[in-house]
């Protein structure tokens, strides 16, 4: 007690100087509630008023965000890490939400619907609160409570606007697989808390408390930690939850599932490498070679499933788990010291995904369906929107001269340098598999052309429908010229990142 | 912006004006086509006069490029992994030169034969000039990157124009073709980053994508990965500059295409519409002798020198294999399809001869095989218009039908399977001296290459002549009958235009091969000299 008097004061003090490093979150938190009122009390005499609330919320944070720029601080006791790579990334994660956001407007005003959706807005709002914070900590306390916050904001979302079996079926699987990954996760840490009773993976006396642990027993715990990432990464093999949810979920919780999320993850889990990898440990040789193998058959699996798939939403779900595996190729690079070509494929992932999302909302609104067969033909009634799907199709596939190709090229680059000074033949098979399932990936995002342009209608039917020009349909064609521009002047989103 | 450039980006402006175009304006989208590739056509023309021939120079050095344009253009500072440099940079000599008249002459006729074209011509010519641009920017771009974006871009339109205006089974040709090149290419991009990490501008110090730099070894890092002196990497056993020949040299044979890598060409051949038919034969498959040239044995003349008695049996294994597939066709197209893997084995064949007659062979033969196929293509395409047929049962005695098109095409058979007087037979017979000199001159490639060679000449005569007598001699005998008969008019006005420069081509390189040889030499000898120390040394 005695001790605890002296240092009271010191410590009220550091926690005082710390609150101005969370402000960003604090800002969406204040816009979270804003938002819980408005859509309580406001959303009867306006019917846009939660989701008006809900952006200005957003952009505070991301106006209070920029003052950060340049800062490198801890708080909170090492809960709370400031850095370029939390600057960069909240940012990136801000965009997104605020896009997801104004998909999931365009879903609820679409719906039309006398039930209250305006609390999603709120739901939106705490989750990403969640996603900031899990990139500004290396403390596994408060990373397991981000990462809980936003997978019970995303059951909620998933599961929102069931209309039908298929929906609850995929809200329910979402929220059982997530609980349950979460609770291995929860006792991988206890394990790992154990060994080394510290639960900040970047301090040294974490490692050094990995270094003397039984290798049997840190392999088991280690493995329970990954589950948990990979539930959220959605990486091989706790990717099967994927294709279920991204089908049958909403197209604008879709959207937020497949990029904002995996955007925070990455993150965590790029810090986590790097803290874990970085010695010569056992420890750090399971992490290494677990990371090299989970990124060769995610990409392999993710990509080789993607082959079958005919519904438009599925797809996405197994070309976003072939994407995390290139991700994951990235984060070797990230281990090394080099941030830069990780944020840069981050964003760029979170534009293509975004442009791809925004088309299939449109195309999904005009035609109620998302089967790849629904749109035969439509490419020569559609021409721009189907040019335009076709092009973030490429810079899917990293072919040029779309932003894809230059990212995937500096991540080839980065693992190609790690491979010249260490000639690993695991970092050779990145390579070549990383190649190879670029070849693949390009059949089934050639689907998408092949069945608008390629193949023709089977009854010449009149069209009834046609998709509106909408905010979405605006969305996916700026994205899509985003993509050629960064794709031929990449130096322009580089000055943005370094 | 110099008149290369220009060369490059006319199709640009045609794209912009296609797309603005209101309505279906047919004629507003034919004339801008036919407007943009003639002014091209000019361009090259002028580019072609204002070459400054035989100056002795440095096959690495810029001095042996005319028309240059060099740009910053791509500066991305990546850390630990050095400066990203990419420029633009592009500039010809007497290798590329002439490959990207043949562009703009084959585009203009196949122009021509798409002024029949009904299905979306809007987006058809669009797609066309957009082929149109990364055809010349491959031809030009001395960047490896600027290069590698060209050689990219050069496949949508493609696949759109075999997949949309194709024949049946067009949707297989369409991702066949562009499968089997992509699996080539992504394959070179990882050795692009690895020689981009290899290489330095001597200048700056920083990483550089110039194929230049990456040509001449001083600018090579000391123990980086594709380093020449004392290397010791290898993947799964293979020293690392022999792998990145390899990976190179196949993207590169996909191409041409040299058996067993060929399979493609078949099919995209058949099911793709004349007009790209002719692109694909007289200018697609020159990219990749062009390719082997210019960055195989540019980049990796120490592999090309060790490797290059694989190169040359692969070659004539084209040569002998695509004649006999040639012999066992009974569709006109595939036929023409299978005689350009075989004609086009005589291009690898005089490269890899490594002598200065093989090589300058295989760059004429390249031109020659290039007006010579798209006046082929053309000229099948001409029948399978009238008829929507193109077996080579279903017709007999053609000539007394179609006289002026019997001529046509008799010229241009003769014309390809080596005739003394046509182009062809200079190329081919370039080439098998170039092969026979080879033991002479210990390059390592073994005369009985070039005897196997000749055989494929001899071949190319049983085919083409037999398709003759099978389709064009004899009494009238058409397999749809009267219908067919008065259907098959004989040559038009524009299809004659079409064809007359083409043959007349043939004839004149035939007759006067200097103009040609003349604008390669320099270069070539300059090739020689890069490779020379490999071979003897």
């Amino acid at each position: 007690m005695e001790e605890f008097v002296t240092t009271i004061s010191t410590r009220i003090d550091e926690i005082l100087n710390s609150i101005p490093l969370l402000k960003v979150e604090l800002a969406l938190a204040i816009g979270f509630l804003f938002t819980l009122f408005s859509s309580l009390l406001f959303d009867r005499f306006f019917k846009h008023a939660s989701f008006v609330v809900s952006c200005l919320g957003i952009l505070t944070a991301f106006v209070v965000l920029l003052g950060q720029y340049g800062i490198t601080a801890t708080g909170f006791s090492g809960l709370l890490l400031i850095d370029s790579l939390a600057f960069y990334s909240r940012g990136i994660i801000l965009f997104t939400l605020l896009v997801a956001n104004v998909f999931l407007w365009q879903e609820i005003v679409d719906l039309k619907k006398e039930k209250r959706a305006g609390d999603l807005y709120s739901v939106l709002m705490a989750s990403g609160v969640g996603l900031l914070v899990l990139t500004v900590t290396t403390h596994w306390l408060l990373a397991f409570i981000a990462i809980e916050m936003v997978s019970i904001c995303s059951y909620i979302m998933v599961g929102y606007f069931s209309a039908n079996n298929k929906q609850a079926e995929a809200a329910v699987k979402y929220a059982l697989f997530g609980s349950a990954c979460s609770a291995v996760m929860l006792y991988g840490l206890s394990l790992i808390y154990g060994f080394t009773g510290n639960l900040d993976f970047a301090q040294q006396s974490h490692l050094q408390g990995l270094m003397t642990a039984p290798n049997a027993m840190l392999s088991i715990s280690f493995l329970f930690v990954f589950t948990g990432i990979g539930f959220k990464l959605s990486f091989v093999p706790f990717h099967l939850w994927a294709p279920d949810v991204y089908q049958g979920a909403p197209t604008s919780v879709t959207t937020y599932l497949a990029t904002v999320p995996k955007v925070a993850a990455i993150i965590l889990f790029a810090r986590l490498y790097a803290s874990w990898s970085s010695t010569g440990f056992y420890f750090s040789e399971l992490t290494y070679y677990f990371l090299c193998v989970v990124a060769i058959l995610t990409m392999l699996v993710g990509n080789l499933v993607a082959l079958r798939q005919t519904d438009l939403k599925r797809m996405m779900a197994y070309s976003s788990v072939g994407h995390t595996g290139f991700l994951l190729m990235a984060l070797i690079g990230y281990g090394k010291g080099q941030q830069d070509v990780l944020l840069f494929y981050i964003l760029m992932y979170s534009l293509m995904n975004l442009a791809a999302f925004a088309f299939i909302a449109v195309l999904e609104k005009a035609y109620g369906d998302t089967n790849l067969e629904t749109y035969r033909g439509k490419g020569f009634l559609l021409p721009v929107l189907f040019t335009c799907f076709s092009i973030t199709g490429i810079s899917l596939i990293g072919l040029p001269p779309t932003a894809g190709f230059v990212a995937k090229l500096l991540v080839f680059s980065d693992v190609f340098g790690g491979y010249q000074n260490s000639s690993d033949p695991a970092l050779l098979w990145l390579l070549i598999v990383g190649a190879l399932t670029s070849v693949i990936s390009l059949f089934y995002y050639f689907k998408i052309p092949l069945y608008a342009f390629l193949r023709t209608k089977r009854s010449p039917e009149k069209e009834q429908n046609r998709p509106v020009l909408s905010i979405l349909y605006v969305i996916g064609i700026g994205l899509t010229i985003l993509l050629l521009v960064f794709g031929l002047f990449p130096s322009l989103a580089w000055a943005i990142l370094s | 912006m110099g008149v290369l450039s220009l060369l490059i980006f006319l199709p640009l402006l045609a794209i912009v004006v296609i797309l603005l175009t209101p309505g279906r304006g047919a004629h507003t989208l034919k004339y801008t086509a036919l407007t943009t590739t003639l002014i091209q056509f000019l361009i090259a023309g002028y580019l072609l006069l204002n070459y400054q021939t035989g100056t002795p120079s440095n096959f690495a050095d810029i001095s042996g490029y005319q028309y240059v344009e060099q740009l910053s253009w791509i500066r991305l500072d990546l850390g630990t992994l050095g400066l990203l440099e990419i420029d633009y940079f592009i500039g010809v000599d007497g290798i590329s030169l002439p490959l990207l008249a043949l562009s703009a002459l084959v585009i203009l006729m196949a122009i021509g034969a798409s002024w029949n074209v009904t299905k979306s011509r809007k987006g058809y010519f669009a797609l066309l000039m957009l082929l149109n641009l990364a055809v010349m920017g491959i031809f030009s771009a001395l960047d490896f990157f600027l290069f590698y974006i060209f050689y990219e871009v050069m496949l949508f339109p493609l696949y759109f124009l075999i997949g949309i205006w194709g024949g049946a089974r067009r949707e297989y040709a369409a991702i066949k073709f562009f499968i089997y090149t992509l699996l080539g290419s992504v394959f070179m991009l990882l050795i692009i980053v690895g020689l981009y990490f290899s290489v330095q501008n001597p200048y700056t110090g920083g990483h550089t994508f110039n194929m230049l730099y990456m040509m001449n070894p001083e600018n090579y890092v000391p123990g980086s990965f594709f380093d020449w002196v004392g290397n010791s990497y290898q993947v799964f056993g293979i020293p690392a500059r022999m792998i990145g020949f390899i990976v190179l040299f196949i993207a590169f044979a996909i191409k041409i295409p040299v058996v067993p890598l060929h399979t493609w060409l078949p099919d995209a051949h058949v099911e793709a519409p004349t007009p790209v038919s002719i692109i694909l034969a007289g200018i697609l498959l020159k990219i990749g002798g062009y390719g082997i040239i210019r960055i195989c044995i540019g980049i990796f003349p120490d592999s090309m020198a060790a490797a290059n008695w694989w190169l040359g049996l692969i070659g004539v294994v084209s040569i002998v294999y695509g004649a006999l597939n040639a012999l066992a066709q009974s569709d006109l197209k595939r036929m023409i399809a299978y005689s350009s893997v075989s004609h086009m084995g005589f291009v690898l064949l005089g490269i890899a001869s490594l002598t200065a007659e093989g090589l300058s062979g295989a760059l004429f033969q390249m031109v020659s095989h290039g007006f010579l196929s798209a006046a082929l293509f053309f000229l099948v395409g001409v029948l399978y218009d009238r008829v929507h047929d193109r077996y080579i049962y279903n017709f007999r005695g053609l000539a007394n039908l179609m006289p002026q098109y019997t001529a046509y095409i008799a010229i241009a058979f003769f014309a390809s399977l080596g005739l003394p007087g046509f182009s062809a037979f200079i190329g081919e017979a370039f080439v098998i001296i170039g092969a026979f000199n080879a033991e002479t001159l210990q390059t390592g490639i073994p005369r009985w290459m070039a005897i196997f060679g000749s055989l494929g000449i001899l071949l190319s005569a049983v085919y083409f002549l037999w398709t003759l007598q099978r389709m064009f001699f004899g009494t009238t005998r058409l397999k749809g009958g009267d219908r067919w008969g008065s259907a098959l008019s004989d040559l038009s006005p524009r299809e004659k235009l079409v064809l007359t420069p083409a043959l007349g081509l043939a004839l004149l390189l035939g007759v006067f091969p200097s103009l040609l040889f003349n604008m390669m030499n320099g270069t070539v000898l300059n090739l020689l000299d890069l490779i020379s120390p490999f071979i003897f040394g």
